[in-house]
This record gives C-alpha cells, sequence and structure tokens, in this order.
C-alpha cells in the first residue's frame, strides 16, 4: 500500500520498552516457579517427587528450585496440597562463575555493536523458535546494539541451545575457538544449562558447560525472547543477574 | 664485431643446432638444445641491443633472383626491437627445454625437434630482417611451416594433427592475403624492395589503398590471433610441446602484430581514420572475447591461450589508437598510443612465456594442467609458485608489474581521444576504451583464478598433493623471465625512450619528452621545455629523488597538457615500489608491535564446523567462474545436457548431472556458417554419386556433349 508510511505513523512505536521499562503486556513470560516455604512438613517430599527434572530440592522449612533445571511444566504449581509459588517475570539470566570470565569481560568494550552467533547444538527447536523473536520488530534487538552474525570470525556472543548432541559437539567447540577474544557464551534453555529433559545420555553431553566455559545461562524451557534479551544484557553487564537456584525466602522473625 | 658478422654467427650456431644433434649421443641432446639455442638467443640480443640502443646499421645484399629483384637483408629499429623480444623469449625457452624435452627422448625423436626449434628461430629472425617482399614471404612460409611441424611434434595423437591442420589452413589463407597485399604495393612499381615499395605507397589510389590495408590486416590479424580468425590458438596451445606453447602465444603471434604495423604505419601507411578504427574495435572485441574464454576455462593452457587472444587484442586496439591519431595528424599521440602497444607486446611475451613454462613445471610436476584437479601445489613447488605469482600479478595487470604499465598507458591513450575533432571517432574511442577497460577487470577474476584455485588451497587430487619443485634448468628460466616481468614494471622510464626509437620512424615524432619529463637532468635554473613553476610543484612532490644516483630523464611517466590542464596523467612504478615496500615494511612494524605484549591465538581456520575439511567441499576453478559464466550467458550461449546416471524410479532421481558446453561465440557465427552451407552443397553434389557405372558413362558423354555445344557456341 502506498499510505504504509502513514499507517506507520499511526501506529506508532510498538516495541517492547524492556529494558528501560518492565514490559507488562500478557503474555510475554509464562512465569517460573520459586522458592516456597511450606507449612506442612510432607509437601516438600510430595513437591520432589513431582518434579520430572530434578528441579526442586528440599530445603529446611520449604523447597528451592534449580532454575537452570526447570521446564516450567507446572506439577508443582498445580499440586492440589501446598504449591509452590509461581513468579510472573521473565529477568531469568544468571551469571555462572567461571574463573576465565575476567578474561573475556565485554562490557564497555563493543558497548553498542555486539555481534551474536547462534548455534542449534541439538535443540528440540522451541529454544530457536523463541530466539528467533528477539529479532522481530516487538522485542527488536537491533535498538540495543545486538546482530546476529552468521560467521563465528565476527561474533562477540555466542548464544547456545540444545544439550549438546553428540554430533554437535565438535562443530560448537570449533565455533568457540574461531571466535575472537574477548568473548562470551550465553547459554539459552535448560538443555544447554544442564541437559533438561535430555540429560547426560548416549547421545548427548548434558549442557553446554561440558565442553565450553559458559558465562551466562538464560533458564527456561524455552526462556521467553526478553529472558533471553535479559541474558544478553546481562553477558554484557548492561543488566544485573538474576540467581540460578532461587532459595525458599528465609523465615521472617516474629510472624512464624 | 659488426652487426653482420654477429647475425652470420646466429645463423652459423642455428645451422649447428640444426644438425649436431644428428652426430651426438641421445643422452646429450637436450643440453646441447638448451645450450645451442640460448647462445643463439644471446647473439641475438646483443645484435639487436647494438641496433635498437647503440644505433647499429645492418645491411646485406643477398643474390639477386631473376624478375623479382634483389633480396635484402635490413633491418630499422622497429625490427630490432621485435628482434630483441624474440630474444628475450628464446633464451629462457630454450634453457626451460633442456629439462622438459627430457620426457620425450624415450619415445619421440628429439633430434627432429631440436632440427625444427633451430630451424623455427633462424626463420623468425629471418621475417624480422627480411628487407623485401621475396625473402619476407620465403622466411614468414618457413616460420609457418616449422611451427606447425612443432606444433603437431606429437603426431600420433589424433588432437594435434587435427589442431595442427587447423593452424597450418588459417595461416596459408592469411599468408595468401599478405601475398596479394605485398602484390599489389609492388603493381605500382618494378621492385620488390621495402624501400622500393615505402617510395610509391604515397601514390597509390584510395581503393588499391583500401584492398591493400583490408588483406594485410586481415592476413596478419590470422598470426596475430585476433577475432575472427582466433579458431586455432586454443587448438594448437594445448596439444603442442610446452616449450612450443610457450613460442607460439609468446613469439609468433608478435610476428602478426609486426606485419601489421610494418605494411600499415610503414610501407603504405594508411590515410583516413577508419582503417585504424577497424583495427582498433578488432582489438578491443578481441580482448573482451578473449578474456571471456579465458575466464570460464578449466584447462590451463588453453586458458593462456584465450589470455593471448586477449593481449594481441589490446596491443591491436593500441596499434589502431596509433593508426587514427597519426592518420589525423596527432603525430605525438599517435607515438604514444604505439609504444604502449608494443610496450605491451613485450610485457605480453615476457609474462606469458613465464606462464607456459611454469604451467610446463606444474605438468612435470603434478601431471595435469586441469585447475579442477589442481590446488595447493605451492606447498610442493613453492619456487615456481612464487615465480608463477609474479606472472600472474603482472598479467592482471597490477601495479608495480610490467603488465600494468602497458595496459595503463594502453587505456590512457584512450581517453587522450579527447584531441580528435569528430564526435563519431570519439564515440568509438570510448565504447573501445570501455570494453578495454572490462577486459583489465575480467584479467583479475581470471587471473585471481588461476593462482587461487591452481595453487592455493587444498590439492584437489592425489598428483596435486604430491606435487614435486621443478627442476633446476626450469626454475632458472622463470627466474629470469620474473625479474624481466619487475624490471619492465618498475623502469618504465628507462624502456620507454628504447621503445620511442622504433616508434618514431613510423609516427614520425618522438614520444620520450611528452611520456618521460626530464625531472632528474632539469632543474630550477634550465628548465629544459619545462616551466619553471611546472618543475618545482613536481620538485616538491619529489620527482627528482633519485637523480645522484641514477642515470636516466626521471621516474615518473608523466603526460604534458596545455596551461590549463598541465598534467594530463602521470604515474610511477618505480616510487610507488619504493612506497609499497614502505607501507609493507610499516605494516610488519606496528603488528610486531601491537601484538608484543599481547597473547597470539592460533585457532584452525572456520569451516562451518565441520567434522573434516576436504577438498571436494572446496571452491574450484568452475565455480569460482561461475558467475561470469552466468552473467555473459547470452554472449557465451553455453548448451546445457542434463543427464541422470543414478535413479532409483523414474521420477525418482538420487543424482542430476549437469553439463555445459561452450562454442566459441566466433565458430558459431563465423566459422560455422560457411562449414555447413559447404556441407550442405557438398550433400547435394553427392547425389549425382548413384554408383552405376552407366551414370557415370552418361555424365563423361554429357560433358562431352556440353563441350561441344559451348566450343560450337563460341566459335
Amino acid at each position: 500500500m502506498a499510505n504504509w508510511v502513514l499507517k506507520g505513523l499511526r501506529t506508532g512505536v510498538k516495541s517492547s520498552a524492556y529494558p528501560n521499562r518492565p514490559d507488562d503486556a500478557p503474555g510475554v513470560s509464562p512465569g517460573r516457579p520459586m522458592g516456597t516455604r511450606l507449612k506442612s512438613p510432607t509437601a516438600a517430599d510430595e513437591l520432589v517427587a513431582r518434579c520430572p527434572t530434578q528441579a526442586i530440592a528440599r530445603e529446611n522449612g520449604g523447597i528451592a528450585i534449580d532454575q537452570g533445571r526447570c521446564i516450567h511444566c507446572s506439577r508443582c504449581r498445580r499440586h492440589v496440597g501446598e504449591a509452590a509459588a509461581w513468579e510472573p517475570g521473565y529477568e531469568w539470566a544468571a551469571q555462572t562463575s567461571d574463573a576465565a570470565t575476567a578474561l573475556r569481560k565485554l562490557a564497555g568494550m563493543f558497548g553498542r555493536s555486539l555481534h551474536v552467533r547462534f548455534v542449534d547444538a541439538g535443540a528440540c527447536g522451541a529454544c530457536m523458535s523463541e530466539a528467533r523473536q528477539i529479532n522481530n520488530p516487538y522485542y527488536n534487538m537491533h535498538r540495543l546494539g545486538f546482530f546476529i552474525t552468521p560467521s563465528p570470525r565476527s561474533a562477540d556472543i555466542l548464544l547456545v541451545a540444545g544439550p549438546v548432541s553428540d554430533a554437535m559437539r565438535l562443530p560448537l567447540r570449533k565455533t568457540y575457538d574461531a571466535m575472537p577474544t574477548p568473548k562470551r557464551v550465553v547459554a539459552v534453555g535448560a538443555c544447554a544449562a544442564s541437559g533438561g529433559v535430555f540429560g547426560p545420555s548416549f547421545a548427548a553431553l548434558g549442557g553446554a558447560a561440558e565442553i565450553i566455559p559458559v558465562d551466562v545461562v538464560v533458564p527456561g524451557c524455552p526462556p521467553p525472547p526478553l529472558a533471553i534479551l535479559h541474558g544478553l544484557l546481562v553477558a554484557v553487564e548492561r543488566k544485573p543477574p538474576s540467581a540460578l537456584v532461587s532459595a525458599a525466602p528465609r523465615p521472617t522473625t516474629g510472624s512464624a | 664485431m659488426s652487426t653482420t658478422q654477429f647475425l652470420l654467427a646466429f645463423f652459423i650456431l642455428c645451422a649447428a643446432g640444426a644438425i649436431l644433434p644428428f652426430l651426438t649421443p641421445q643422452r646429450w641432446l637436450t643440453i646441447l638444445l638448451a645450450a645451442i639455442g640460448s647462445l643463439a638467443a644471446l647473439v641475438v640480443l646483443v645484435v639487436s641491443a647494438m641496433l635498437l640502443a647503440f644505433g647499429a646499421e645492418f645491411h646485406v645484399t643477398l643474390w639477386p633472383v631473376l624478375t623479382l629483384g634483389t633480396l635484402t637483408l635490413e633491418t630499422d629499429p622497429l625490427s630490432a626491437f621485435f628482434l630483441f623480444v624474440t630474444a628475450l623469449v628464446f633464451l629462457p625457452v630454450s634453457i626451460f627445454s633442456g629439462t622438459y624435452l627430457t620426457k620425450y627422448l624415450t619415445h619421440h625423436d628429439v633430434r627432429y625437434f631440436s632440427l625444427l626449434y633451430h630451424a623455427l628461430f633462424a626463420s623468425i629472425v629471418l621475417v624480422l630482417i627480411a628487407g623485401d617482399v621475396i625473402s619476407f614471404l620465403v622466411a614468414w612460409e618457413l616460420m609457418s611451416i616449422a611451427s606447425y611441424l612443432l606444433v603437431n611434434y606429437e603426431f600420433e595423437r589424433a588432437e594435434s594433427s587435427r589442431a595442427g591442420y587447423v593452424m597450418l589452413a588459417m595461416s596459408e589463407g592469411g599468408t595468401i592475403a599478405v601475398a596479394i597485399a605485398f602484390i599489389m604495393i609492388a603493381g605500382a612499381t618494378g621492385g620488390f624492395g621495402f624501400s622500393e615499395l615505402r617510395s610509391v605507397a604515397p601514390t597509390v589510389t584510395d581503393a588499391l589503398r583500401w584492398a591493400i590495408f583490408l588483406l594485410s590486416f586481415f592476413g596478419f590479424a590470422v598470426k596475430a590471433g585476433l577475432i575472427p580468425f582466433n579458431s586455432w590458438l586454443p587448438l594448437a596451445h594445448p596439444v603442442a610441446p610446452t616449450n612450443v606453447s610457450a613460442l607460439l602465444s609468446a613469439v609468433i603471434v608478435n610476428l602478426g602484430i609486426y606485419g601489421i604495423v610494418r605494411v600499415n604505419l610503414d610501407l603504405a601507411p594508411t590515410t583516413g581514420a577508419a582503417p585504424g578504427l577497424i583495427v582498433l574495435v578488432i582489438g578491443s572485441l578481441s580482448a573482451l572475447i578473449g578474456i571471456l574464454y579465458a575466464t570460464i576455462q578449466g584447462e590451463m593452457k588453453r586458458l593462456l591461450a584465450h589470455s593471448t587472444i586477449e593481449n594481441m587484442g589490446i596491443v591491436a586496439a593500441g596499434i589502431g589508437a596509433a593508426m587514427v591519431f597519426v592518420a589525423s595528424g596527432h603525430q605525438v599521440v599517435g607515438a604514444i598510443a604505439l609504444i604502449a602497444a608494443l610496450y605491451h607486446l613485450a610485457n605480453h611475451s615476457v609474462y606469458k612465456a613465464l606462464l607456459f613454462i611454469g604451467t610446463g613445471a606444474v605438468e612435470a610436476g603434478t601431471g595435469t594442467r586441469d585447475l579442477d584437479r589442481l590446488g595447493g601445489i605451492i606447498h610442493g613447488m613453492p619456487w615456481t609458485s612464487a615465480f608463477f605469482l609474479i606472472g600472474v600479478l603482472s598479467i592482471a595487470a597490477l601495479p608495480p608489474f610490467n603488465g600494468f604499465v602497458s595496459e595503463w598507458l594502453t587505456l590512457q591513450t584512450m581517453l587522450r581521444s579527447a584531441v580528435l575533432s569528430s564526435t563519431v571517432i570519439k564515440t568509438i574511442f570510448a565504447i573501445c576504451g570501455a570494453l578495454l577497460a572490462l577486459t583489465a577487470g575480467l584479467a583479475i577474476t581470471c587471473f585471481v583464478k588461476v593462482f587461487a584455485m591452481g595453487f592455493l588451497g587444498m590439492s584437489r587430487s592425489q598428483a596435486a598433493a604430491e606435487a614435486r619443485e621443478a627442476h633446476v634448468g626450469t626454475r632458472t628460466s622463470l627466474a629470469l623471465l620474473a625479474v624481466l616481468c619487475v624490471l619492465l614494471g618498475v623502469l618504465p622510464t628507462y624502456v620507454i625512450p628504447v621503445i620511442d626509437r622504433a616508434v618514431v620512424p613510423l609516427a614520425h615524432e618522438s614520444a620520450t619528452a611528452a611520456l618521460v619529463p626530464p625531472f632528474f637532468t632539469a632543474n630550477a635554473q634550465q628548465p629544459e621545455n619545462l616551466p619553471a613553476p611546472f618543475l618545482s610543484e613536481f620538485h616538491d612532490l619529489g620527482a627528482q629523488v633519485g637523480r645522484e644516483f641514477l642515470p636516466g630523464r626521471g621516474l615518473v611517466v608523466l603526460h604534458r597538457g596545455e596551461e590549463r590542464n598541465p598534467v594530463v596523467f602521470a604515474m610511477s612504478t618505480s616510487y610507488m615500489l619504493v612506497a609499497l615496500a614502505g607501507i609493507l615494511v610499516l605494516i610488519f612494524v606496528a603488528f610486531r608491535l601491537l601484538t608484543r605484549y599481547r597473547g597470539l591465538a592460533r585457532a584452525a581456520a572456520w569451516d562451518g564446523g565441520l567434522r573434516h575439511l576436504s577438498p571436494g567441499l572446496t571452491y574450484t576453478a568452475t565455480g569460482f567462474s561461475n558467475p561470469v559464466r552466468v552473467i555473459f550467458a547470452a554472449l557465451l550461449h553455453p548448451a546445457a545436457d542434463e543427464g541422470s546416471t543414478e535413479a532409483v524410479a523414474v521420477h525418482f532421481r538420487t543424482a542430476i548431472r549437469r553439463e555445459y558446453t561452450e562454442v566459441h561465440i566466433i565458430d558459431r557465427f563465423v566459422v560455422q556458417p560457411p562449414i555447413t552451407i559447404l556441407r550442405n552443397l557438398a550433400e547435394v553434389a553427392r547425389r549425382m554419386h548413384v554408383g552405376h557405372v552407366n551414370a557415370y558413362a552418361a555424365y563423361v558423354l554429357l560433358a562431352l556433349l556440353l563441350v561441344l555445344i559451348v566450343g560450337v557456341g563460341l566459335l
């Protein structure tokens, strides 16, 4: 249509306001379970048993969630008895403590021009589908200075999804080696973080960290686009990270 | 020693080279050929240097021939220039032959080769020093036949015989045209000497002049390999022994150019712009068509043969421009154009000889000339590759190598068409200049392909992986030619005045002053035709650097215009070389400084994350040149043949094989139609042959009747 300019102007900016303002549009995140204090002593055991990926651990007086393993199946949330608390946000990316991180720091160096190479190391397709969204007009990674590059030779950030299947082991290693320093690795999704539902098995290593040093983990199965954006921002230290394990809140003295 | 004695020594050497092999044992044959051949070449080098640079004279009157006048041998600077170029090629080719011919020792007669080789050398020199039509034509025929026999050396192979036959047939056609042209000029006078022809030429009529021009130009164009007579080059080069291919491309095609220049600028100078424009257009089209077909070739020798067509086209374009400029009274610009053409001819001879000898070395080291099966041979043959790279850079016309200087001069003279008055001529010049520029661009694509696909990357065959370095004799000849490529490239200001000597008698004006300003000899007090402000400005730029320790006029090639436009074009490959070396050193120093305190990570090249990068996955020569093939599909008109050998079922093919074959555009439009018409006529005539004796008897009777009727009618 000839009046697409006018139409565009009338429509105005529809892109997400994140990270300047939180995005509260419905459906931007499925939410995730949080560490919860439980009243009943048996409830924790029940929840641990219900979790299919061993993401829930008992903690004194409640449960803690290992976000790197959680796949948002909601079994803990829909539990008939005491359910796990549910957090609606999306700033999930967590930093890992890797000794080599200091050498690979990107912060400040390429502030507004970071090139991202995406490697699907045996992912089911969900993470790729979500990661593709950060390139669309709504999430629009370019406004934040992130760009997709096809060659690792010009990449600063390596985005990995999938549990690293045997076939993708060498390509992933080669991709990482081909990237010039300084560089950072962002593992996207539960599979890349811990192996997820595939876990370490005869066909998969169980996480990107098994063969390359991972700096940032974006939990979720799949993580929503805003969580991946948050992961990229954490990788370049433009946003504070979240914790990988959400512990149960400490009992406030007096109320209990 | 006088030039006569030297040339006599040369002919004695050639005779010795032809006869001695029959008296020597087999194992000394190749060494003998190399020794005598290079000695003869050295003698010619000395003679031509004496003739060209030191103003020596040569004139010998041989015996008189009944009714055809006296046979004479004489030289002028033009023939001295061609002699020099010929000897410059024969020297390294002879050295190369010493090692190359050993492969023929077991199953071919090398004595026979030696005989033909020296006969060819002698006849080429004879062509160049012939002083009359008869000795010229006799020497020309000797040269044609000797070169045909050399191309057909491996006569037991069918394709050799066929290529040799095509070459001989085309060459003879050209010779007939040339002979008729000579007879036309000589018809006006009684003598056949070149000096007599020169004196009579201005009196011939326009129609005769046109006939002479067309016959001689197209006759010599056959030898020069210009369109539409280029078919023999890509046929003859691949089948000829490699040293003969080098001679074909670097010497024999030059003789065609010599003939064109000799007749149309010297003996019977053309008048008016039209003949020059014809030469210019044919030259430009040859250049474009030549490089186009070179780019899509995968076989090295055939590629180089097509590239010879291209380079001869560039030379012919320069000569055409010179003819137009001289005929329209712009002698100096004409001289510049002719210098550009002859310079390019010399450069082409040097780098084409280098590339052919390099190809011979590659073939000897790997057993193949197919670029798609080579690759990575730089590891096995580092020296050959380095010399070949110099040849490739030269032919791709990259500064500071020699091809750049002459192509740049040629393109600049195309732009000088601004001095001409006619808009039509200017337009033709502009179009031809554009064609030549496109040619130069494609030449880079073509020769990047040759070097990158042939010498770099991964080996695409076992033979290429096990490439062996060439013999020291081959490397010597390659080194010699590579040094010449560099010298001709970085010292144009010393080469131009020498070529200028050959050009002055043809253009009637010297271009040395117009091309090489005397920045070394002139100073602000004695400006020597240079305005003082102009001189001081160039002194500020550094054009006088080197005057203390270098002879000559300067190191800058510069064409000076009038007041409004003081510099028409200027460049200096000499200073460029210094600057490039400086930049290289700077980059190296900067690199060392920057990486001094940093670790240097070494990782494998990015291959897309493959488990194992195999040669089959890398770029091939065919793949590299495919964009050109696609862009020029309308011109190349490839015929696709799609077949499938692997199929599970009729509609389930597992592999599709598609083959493209290109018939050369000239073959398609110029060569094929007459052949088709003749075939059809023969088909019609064949119907007479019914195979019955009675019918043939009837034909005899009918013929007799016809003769009788006609005879009676006439009486």
